[in-house]
C-alpha cells in the first residue's frame, strides 16, 4: 500500500490474523543470539516461573503483528522510517491460541517532520479475550 | 560473555542509568527467513525484535534466578536492518518502580549498524515476580 496523504481519525487499520504454534513460538526464540532457556522454550521453566503448564510466545510476536498490520496501513516506506509500536499484555499468549490484530486511528498532530498519526491497536485471541493493548504512530509527510 | 561472569539480579541493587551488555552481531538471512516464517509474514523487516536487544543486553550482565515476565515493549523503527551488516546493541536500565507492590524494571537498547544508521530502540517493561502474574492467570493454581 502506498504511504497514506490523509487519513481520518476512526478509519480503521488492516486486520492482521496469526495462529500461534509450537514451531511458531520455537522458531521466534530460534531468531535470538544466545540461545538461552527461557519461558518460552522451556515448559519446565515456564511450570517454575508462572506455574503454567505451557510456554508463553514472546510479547514481541504481538509486537510484530501490530507492526505489519501498521505496515500495511501506512506503507513500508513510511513504517520503517517513522513508526513506534507500544502495547501492554495483559493475558498469555500461547499455542493453540489464534491473536488478531485490529485497530483505529486516535488522533493526529502537526510536528517539524510531518502529521504524526495514532492509532489505538488490540490483540484479541479466538475467544474474544484481549491479550495486549496499545498505540502505534507513524510520521506522515 | 561467559555465565561464570555473570552478576545474580538483586532487584534492590539495580539503578536507574545502569549500563547493561554491549554487544555485536550480524545479521544473517537465515535469522531474516527464520523470522518471517516465525511471525508468518514474508515482508516483515525488523527481525531484530526476534534477537530481543534489551533482554540480552540484560542476560549478558546478570542470571535472574527468579525470571520475568514482559508486561509491555515500546519499539521505535527507524531503519530497517539489512542482512550481512553487523549492528552494535547498548543496553541500560531506563527505570525502576513498584506498582501495586509488584516490581519492575525498564529495560532498553538502542542498535545501529555498522554504517551508523539508527535502527531501532526497544524498550521492556519486566515484571520481577513472576509468580504472581501466573497465580493472576490460573488462579486455580497455588
Amino acid at each position: 500500500m502506498a504511504s497514506r496523504a490523509e487519513i481520518k481519525p476512526g478509519e480503521t487499520i488492516p486486520s492482521v490474523t496469526k495462529a500461534i504454534t509450537e514451531k511458531s513460538i520455537l522458531e521466534f526464540e530460534s531468531t535470538g543470539i544466545l540461545n538461552r532457556e527461557n519461558i518460552h522454550n522451556n515448559p519446565e521453566l515456564a511450570a517454575k516461573r508462572l506455574g503454567t503448564t505451557y510456554t508463553l510466545a514472546s510479547g514481541r510476536m504481538s509486537i510484530t503483528f501490530a507492526s505489519e498490520s501498521l505496515r500495511r496501513f501506512f506503507g513500508a516506506e513510511v513504517f520503517n522510517h517513522t513508526a513506534t509500536v507500544n502495547l501492554k499484555f495483559l493475558r498469555p499468549v500461547k499455542a493453540g491460541d489464534t491473536i488478531t490484530v485490529t485497530g483505529a486511528v486516535s488522533g493526529s498532530e502537526q510536528t517539524d517532520v510531518g502529521t504524526k498519526v495514532s492509532v489505538d491497536i488490540f490483540c484479541d485471541n479466538q475467544d474474544g479475550n484481549r491479550t495486549a493493548v496499545g498505540i502505534g504512530t507513524a510520521v506522515i509527510k | 560473555m561467559a555465565d561464570a561472569e555473570l552478576k545474580i539480579f538483586d532487584y534492590d541493587k539495580a539503578e536507574i542509568g545502569e549500563e547493561l551488555g554491549s554487544y555485536e552481531y550480524t545479521l544473517t538471512q537465515e535469522m531474516l527467513d527464520a523470522f518471517r516464517s516465525s511471525v508468518d509474514d514474508p515482508e516483515a523487516q525488523f527481525p531484530t525484535l526476534g534477537v530481543k536487544h534489551d533482554a540480552t543486553a540484560f542476560a549478558m550482565v546478570y542470571d535472574d534466578p527468579i525470571g520475568t515476565v514482559n508486561a509491555g515493549n515500546e519499539v521505535e523503527f527507524f531503519n530497517p536492518p539489512i542482512v550481512g551488516k553487523k549492528i552494535s546493541v547498548k543496553g541500560r536500565i531506563a527505570d525502576k518502580y513498584l506498582r501495586r507492590d509488584k516490581p519492575y524494571i525498564v529495560i532498553e537498547a538502542t542498535a545501529i549498524d555498522e554504517d551508523g544508521r539508527l535502527l531501532e530502540k526497544l524498550s521492556t517493561y519486566q515484571l520481577k515476580k513472576p509468580d504472581e502474574l501466573g497465580k493472576k492467570w490460573h488462579p486455580e493454581q497455588k
